[in-house]
């Protein structure tokens, strides 16, 4: 009788353990995920609403208009319009983060944001109010930190007709002053042809792409042989051109096998490795290393991670995890093999070499307003996680500077400023070209912005991205960034 | 309790607590008057604290019961009831007349625990009985939402599962006390393979764990409880085999349960529709009447619990999740003043059934397990099942008034100078 009294206290304990978990995931599941789940494009509920609610407006950092509404009252009653920002340049840059009346975009602001813009946040009293007066409720506005004067002139120095994306964030704080995707389209005027174009418009390529991040992995490949290795910065590597692995060959661009034309770079160094982005002594590097010990550096720079940033959605990057020969993973630590990464991401990652070591969350609303104009949240920056050491972080800052100075990245130079960056070249089976990659930043106090470039299908990334990079860090200097 | 002539009424928490539930549906109903003036809201407003009071203190005035488990009970169907009516009247009606019927059936289960000797001459009644009812909608049974396990009779439908429940709880409380071990599992592996073949695999899972649990508080052996999982595991490997196209069907549940969203609009739909309602309804709920999760398939069985976080909030769902939880811990505590091996075991078994059936269908419901169609015990439309939720917490009850009489007689023995028996 008494051993069967304690086993009923052990069936208590278990049954205990499944309630508690039950209670946990519940809390836990809703405060991380409700907001996704509240702003689907299959809630029913929010549309159902948005009947009775005028929606707020949404404004850029300089407080333009980027969405507001048209109200027009007539016998039968009043009838509001969705409208966006009357220059159709603006409208069309910033469509990706702002969203459409139709809801074309996944997670844009439109969406996203739902439950500021239709009045969700406000209070009982607020709404018992605003029922006893009989006036219709005006949801919240929300204030972008996104300059949307910054994101049309950046959509205009990508080459015509190439997809892409750019990303400008401040690396201090996390907030985004530039988020673009191509090609882009007009909110006012959904055509069937932006519907059914192949290089899918509606599709937000900032962070959604997933894009191979290519020569600028090398970052994390680098960061990872100081954390591993004391000598990092002092020992030498040779570059033969051609690096042997299994039955094929790492080699560098230029080089073709099969005309025995061979780029070799010799002995050298990391910095200097780096700077001419050579293939062959990253490829070794990963090897040397071992892909369990790049993969760890990876995941501390998020990869693997599920990001769950308040208000940016972004895909997942991915460290690959399986079919790891040796191939595969000399040219992972060259950026290719089945590595991914979106443009967002990448951009993080040049923050944290700036920010040292440390990366910060990204965001892009900066506050919301009731209508009333009373402030209803104001972001605080946050800091995502701590990507590498101090001292690591500003090694690299030394080599993304000599990259710009005197490596692969010099179209990015702006005199008088200390522009650092790294170029990728990422090569893509499907593609005739390589996609174009530039990340960076300005290391300069004043200036804390870090900068993210990728053109599909452009060429090289220091001739066809690090220029653009140049031209939208010397706009925001010239406009007092 | 201790002396008669003290009238004046002491607060005790399950008292406290049902004044307190009393006002909460009056309000309820109240407020769901006053949206449409249907008369029905009124009367409703009136009669469910009323029943609410009979339900938790008439009956501890009958007899010794636990009145904090009555209240707590009485809560959880009533808020059913409440629930229910505002999804959709005729239903709130007829689970309230359901309501009324389960009460009755509750008093019933207490009497026969608290007065029947023993159950050793109809436990192969019962063990028979089951096997037959359970196996009964393979011969004339009705199929709902994939499940073959109904019976359609006189123009209701019910599901046998639900009372053999009850006869299940008590055999193999009966037989494992008498330290048999072998026919007790064996007839649980019956039942839990018959509920498996008819595609009710929310049921077997319940079952099957009821009986594990069961079984381990009567032996003591994690031999048994790895025996067993083992076994299910091997019925499963077995099964794929032999009907691999019903397995499939069973594969596809756990595809849906780990991504739903690759198909919000037809395989995790319903999933969807259920994790986007309680995002709704946030931490406060968006308020009595004012939700619309009448749009997840099944919203008032299966997906109850989505809808009361969709209207009260996830604090509220949380809260409600407390109260099974000590409804739980409720029986276990009976359970451990049981003054016999049966009763123990009897009031372990009913707890364990009650926790098991909730962790399966919240957890499906918040996405923690992959959905598997059973009731929220209490809550859900269903007469049958509320009726047998209630009749466990009889079960539950018998014990409890057995272990208060037994009290009693050690004291008359101690006041006429006996010893212990």
């Amino acid at each position: 009788m008494k051993q069967v009294k304690n086993n009923i206290r052990r069936v208590c304990i278990f049954l205990c353990i499944l309630f508690v978990l039950l209670a946990v995931y519940g809390g836990y599941s809703i405060t991380v995920n409700g907001n996704r789940w509240f702003s689907s494009g299959a809630n029913t509920f929010v549309r159902s609403k948005k009947k009775d609610v005028i929606a707020g407006n949404i404004l850029d950092r300089n407080g333009n208009f980027l969405a507001f509404n048209d109200v027009q009252t007539t016998a039968e009653g009043t009838k509001t319009t969705r409208l966006y920002h009357q220059d159709a340049a603006v409208r069309r840059a910033m469509v990706h983060v702002v969203g459409d009346r139709e809801g074309n975009v996944n997670n844009g602001v439109e969406s996203f944001m739902a439950s500021s813009l239709y009045g969700f946040q406000m209070s009982l009293v607020e709404r018992f109010s605003c029922f006893m007066r009989g006036v219709q409720r005006t949801g919240d506005n929300v204030h972008l930190t996104l300059d949307s004067r910054l994101c049309a002139m950046a959509s205009g120095l990508f080459p015509q007709g190439k997809a892409g994306a750019l990303v400008v964030m401040n690396y201090e704080t996390g907030e985004m002053l530039a988020e673009i995707s191509l090609p882009q389209y007009d909110p006012m005027n959904i055509t069937w042809q932006a519907k059914s174009d192949p290089q899918k418009p509606f599709y937000n390529r900032a962070v959604q792409g997933l894009y191979a991040p290519g020569s600028t992995f090398k970052i994390i490949t680098a960061a990872s042989a100081f954390e591993n290795y004391a000598d990092a910065a002092t020992r030498a590597w040779q570059c033969t051109g051609q690096l042997q692995v299994g039955d094929r060959f790492v080699t560098d661009a230029g080089t073709d096998l099969a005309a025995g034309k061979i780029v070799s770079h010799g002995q050298l160094t990391l910095q200097r490795a780096f700077q001419v982005s050579c293939n062959n002594t990253f490829a070794q590097i990963a090897l040397s290393i071992g892909d369990q010990k790049l993969k760890k550096t990876a995941e501390s720079f998020g990869f693997n991670d599920n990001f769950l940033f308040r208000d940016v959605v972004v895909e997942n990057s991915a460290y690959p995890r399986e079919n790891r020969t040796e191939r595969e993973v000399a040219w992972t630590g060259v950026g290719q093999s089945t590595l991914t990464a979106t443009p967002l991401h990448m951009c993080m990652v040049a923050a944290a070499v700036a920010n040292d070591g440390v990366m910060m969350e990204p965001y892009t609303v900066m506050r919301t307003q009731a209508a009333d104009g009373r402030q209803r949240t104001e972001a605080e920056s946050r800091v995502y996680r701590t990507a590498m050491k101090p001292e690591t972080a500003q090694v690299l800052k030394g080599y993304m500077r000599s990259v710009v100075q005197t490596g692969t990245g010099t179209a990015a130079q702006i005199a008088g400023v200390k522009v650092c960056g790294k170029t990728g070249s990422a090569e893509v089976d499907t593609q005739e070209n390589t996609n174009a990659w530039f990340v960076g930043f300005l290391d300069e106090p004043a200036h804390p912005y870090a900068i993210s470039v990728v053109v599909e299908d452009a060429g090289g990334g220091g001739s066809v991205a690090a220029p653009i990079a140049r031209q939208v860090f010397q706009w925001m200097l010239n406009n007092g960034y | 309790m201790t002396d008669k002539k003290n009238k004046r009424r002491r607060i005790t928490p399950g008292r406290a607590m049902v004044s307190t539930v009393m006002l909460f549906f009056f309000l309820a109903f109240f407020l769901l008057f006053l949206k449409d003036f249907n008369w029905q809201s009124l009367m409703l407003a009136l009669a469910v604290p009323v029943i609410v009071l009979f339900g938790s203190v008439g009956i501890s005035k009958l007899f010794p019961a636990d009145t904090l488990l009555l209240s707590l009970t009485n809560f959880l169907c009533a808020l059913g009831v409440l629930v229910l009516y505002r999804l959709s009247p005729e239903r709130g009606l007829t689970q309230a007349v359901n309501y009324g019927i389960g009460v009755a059936a509750m008093i019933g289960c207490t009497l026969l625990i608290r007065y029947m000797p023993s159950f050793r001459f109809v436990n192969w009644a019962f063990m028979l009985g089951s096997v037959a009812l359970l196996a009964l909608p393979l011969v004339i049974g009705t199929e709902k939402n994939g499940a073959n396990s109904w019976i359609s009779f006189g123009g209701r439908s019910f599901q046998p599962s639900e009372i053999v429940k009850l006869a299940l709880l008590i055999s193999l409380a009966h037989m494992l006390s008498k330290r048999k071990v072998i026919v007790p599992m064996g007839f649980a592996a019956v039942c839990v393979l018959i509920l498996a073949v008819q595609n009710d695999f929310g049921t077997a899972l319940l079952y099957f764990g009821t009986a594990l649990v069961l079984g381990y508080a009567a032996t003591g052996s994690v031999l048994l409880v790895g025996a067993g999982a083992g076994g299910a595991a091997a019925a499963v490997v077995l099964g794929n085999m032999i009907i691999p196209q019903k397995f499939a069907r069973a594969m596809s549940r756990v595809n849906v349960w780990l991504n739903p969203w690759q198909d919000v609009q037809g395989a995790g739909y319903q999933i969807v529709q259920g994790l986007i309602a309680m995002a709704n309804g946030g931490l406060w709920g968006v308020g009595l009447g004012a939700g619309n999760a009448t749009v997840i398939p099944e919203h008032y069985n299966d997906f109850i619990f989505a809808v009361i976080v969709n209207e009260f909030g996830m604090i509220f769902g949380l809260i409600v999740v407390a109260m099974y939880a000590l409804i739980m811990i409720r029986g276990i505590m009976i359970a451990r003043n049981a003054r016999g091996v049966f009763h123990a075991l009897l009031a372990t078994g009913c707890a364990a059934m009650l926790a098991l059936q909730v962790f399966v269908i919240i957890g499906g419901n918040i996405k923690l397990i992959p959905l598997t169609g059973i009731t929220l015990p209490f809550i859900s439309y269903g007469g049958t099942s509320l009726v047998s939720s209630l009749c466990i917490i009889g079960l539950m009850q018998g014990v409890a008034a057995r272990n208060a009489a037994g009290v009693n007689e050690d004291r008359e023995l101690a006041m006429q100078g006996g010893g212990w028996r």
